[in-house]
């Protein structure tokens, strides 16, 4: 997942790159210093400064303005808490990164001398970027090829112990600041590992401090499964299993103009006879005042759906979303029993064995 | 690719992390299906077996004494880097890793050992490969499995047992199902497939389930463009309203920016030749239609 740019700077800061000195920013009514100041603002997508996140001030009141402005406005559907506020670095503006390259597997280094927003106009040919192998000797062969820079070599051999030593996907400097004192990281886009966090202890840590930035990897880390909140006024609550197909019916349902509110993939081979996990689910769903629907949809091949029935059965029974309308599709193991006991258990639920006149029932629902 | 093509009824499968909740069950669901489950790994019950199968300490112990040459993997995400190594230390030349949430790195070293020495390595993040009809590695439901003239490539289980399961209702079924995974960096990907299914005499078709996030489906057209199969290839692509920056799932369904999107990997794919459909039931359609079958 992608830190924000102050998270990511402490973690360059913690290998010994220079980055420069600032402040993160919650509350408008901040009292701006009189010099010059950029103010970003600290959202988990790219592309902020198109978006208008980023805005540069030369004095006290321009930054406050900026703030006003920034904090609570949305870039691109990610609502901003907080910006970085930060002196503005000088130097030649360079492009520094270290990718792992699924195509190619191998690590990717690229370093160009003209950085900047303008860096995806390059072509990366060979004298830009060069592929090699996961270990430190090999990064810092790559980039003395690339450049001969000692300053900037040196921020690369630093980038190349904090991208091995923190597993991670995409470390990015852009603009790295190059001048007579020393290279100065402007910006920070780092991309960490979901699936090191349990051995990456730091990490963890550094989301936890900024919770509201992350909650999807958040949630996952501690729940164990992946619900991400789409659309927090949709009216589809989603009860799935399986990552592609929970997206192709997301793709579906929104192609029909009826919007889910989240994403699931609830991995029912998990739930070990106990409904809490589907009750924590329909809670968080039970937040969103526009929920018309639920939709439980669940291919099982080896779960058995006999008891994952009574386990809805029961999760519904709690009833954390009132008497909002439930329609069910389960196919597979044990399934056909499974269908013919809800029905009896609950006769409210429109139950199906195929998917299409499901998604034609729930789309009716939230029409 | 030859220990996937090679990979039959008869192949000895060695079952790493047997004794487990996971293992135990699916050692006896796969040996039930056809697959010659040879041998077992158990720390834990070393010299002891299941329903017959002997179970060993190691990997090399397995391999020696049972001549096992393919191995699914059923350790969890942290141990799969381990076992992985011990399975090709052993001389396993096919191997199948199931566990959901292998770190990258991990996975960026073992695709490098297995390419180094040979080996063939399916996954991680998958629920496994499939002859339908003759043997399976891994935990595809058999009510999606029935032997047929298309093979499936496929990066998401759920979405592949949709739609194998309604191949299956129109008496149509799969010549081979290859789960891929869902992760970033995986043993093989689509395109290193096209080789094998161009050979393989059992396919007369392609479906691929792809989903947003990385280069694979780009890599897959660029390959097919290079250098066709005979063959029609059909696509399901899935993740089209995912979030931007946010795993769906897949650890390999991340989008940032432009690269990754469902738009860039259907126009490659439909220069390729190969048809993209947005919904399961319009690519089951076009299956029917191209064998004659009524949807």
């Amino acid at each position: 997942m992608l830190l924000v740019e102050a998270d990511g700077k402490a973690l360059l800061r913690q290998y010994g790159i220079t980055v420069p000195a600032g402040e993160v920013v919650r509350d408008a009514a901040w009292a701006a210093p009189a010099a010059p100041r950029v103010v970003k603002a600290q959202v988990t997508v790219g592309g902020r400064g198109k978006a208008g996140g980023v805005a540069l001030c030369r004095d006290a009141d321009e930054t406050e303005a900026a703030l006003k402005r920034i904090l609570g406005s949305s870039i691109k559907g990610h609502a901003v808490h907080a910006c970085l506020v930060e002196a503005p670095a000088t130097g030649r503006e360079c492009y520094l990164s270290i990718l792992l390259d699924a195509g190619a597997g191998a690590l990717r280094v690229t370093f160009i001398a003209e950085g900047g927003v303008e860096v995806e106009s390059h072509a990366l040919t060979p004298a830009l970027t060069r592929l090699c192998a996961p270990d430190e000797a090999s990064i810092n062969a790559a980039l003395a090829a690339l450049t001969d820079d000692p300053a900037v070599r040196d921020v690369g051999g630093k980038l190349a112990a904090l991208f091995l030593r923190e597993e991670l996907m995409l470390a990015e400097i852009n603009p790295l600041f190059v001048g007579p004192a020393g290279a100065v990281a402007g910006d920070a886009k780092l991309v960490l590992d979901g699936n090191a966090l349990h051995r990456q202890p730091g990490q963890e840590a550094l989301l936890r401090a900024n919770a509201t930035l992350y909650p999807d990897a958040l949630r996952k880390l501690d729940e164990g499964f992946d619900y991400v909140e789409l659309d927090p006024k949709g009216r589809i609550g989603l009860i799935t299993t399986g990552a592609g197909l929970s997206m192709m019916l997301v793709d579906e349902l929104t192609a029909r103009g009826a919007h889910p509110i989240n994403f699931l993939d609830i991995r029912t081979g998990q739930l070990r006879g106990s409904p809490a996990r589907l009750i924590r689910v329909l809670e968080w769903l039970s937040e969103h005042h526009s929920l018309r629907v639920l939709f439980v949809n669940i291919f099982a091949g080896i779960t058995d759906q006999r008891e994952f029935a009574q386990l809805l059965a029961a999760a519904l029974q709690a009833q954390p979303c009132g008497n909002v309308p439930v329609v069910a599709r389960l196919v597979g193991n044990g399934s056909e029993e499974a269908r013919r006991w809800l029905a009896e258990a609950r006769p409210d639920i429109a139950i199906f064995e195929d998917l299409e006149p499901s998604i034609a029932k729930v789309a009716e629902f939230a029409a | 690719m030859k220990a996937l093509a090679e990979f039959a009824a008869r192949t000895p499968v060695l079952v790493q992390g047997a004794s487990g909740r996971m293992g135990r069950r699916h050692t006896q669901l796969m040996r039930d299906y056809g697959t010659h489950i040879a041998a077992g790994t158990s720390l834990r019950e070393a010299g002891g077996n299941i329903d017959g199968i002997p179970l060993f300490a190691d990997c090399h112990a397995a391999t020696r004494e049972t001549g096992a040459t393919a191995s699914i993997c059923m350790v969890p995400p942290l141990e799969t880097r381990a076992a992985v190594e011990e399975a090709v230390a052993a001389g396993i030349t096919l191997i199948v890793t199931i566990a959901e949430g292998v770190p990258v790195h991990d996975a960026l070293h073992l695709r490098r050992l297995t390419q180094a020495a040979g080996v063939t390595w399916i996954g991680a993040s998958t629920p496994g490969i499939a002859l339908p009809g003759q043997a399976k590695l891994g935990f595809l439901p058999n009510v999606a499995l029935r032997p047929g003239p298309v093979a499936l490539i496929t990066k998401s289980g759920t979405l592949s047992y949709e739609v194998g399961y309604r191949l299956v209702q129109l008496g149509l079924g799969q010549s081979s199902w290859i789960g891929v995974g869902g992760d970033a960096v995986k043993g093989t990907r689509f395109a290193e497939l096209l080789p094998y299914l161009a050979q393989h005499g059992a396919t007369e078709a392609v479906v691929l389930v792809g989903e947003v996030g990385g280069t694979e489906e780009e890599e897959f057209a660029a390959a097919l463009a290079a250098k066709p199969i005979g063959k029609p290839v059909l696509c399901l692509l899935a993740g089209r309203e995912a979030k931007e920056g946010v795993a769906m799932g897949h650890a390999g369904a991340l989008t940032y920016g432009g690269a990754g999107t469902l738009e860039s990997k259907t126009t490659a794919l439909q220069a390729a030749g190969a048809e993209v459909f947005a919904t399961t039931a319009a690519l089951v359609a076009r299956c029917a239609a191209l064998f004659g079958r009524q949807a």
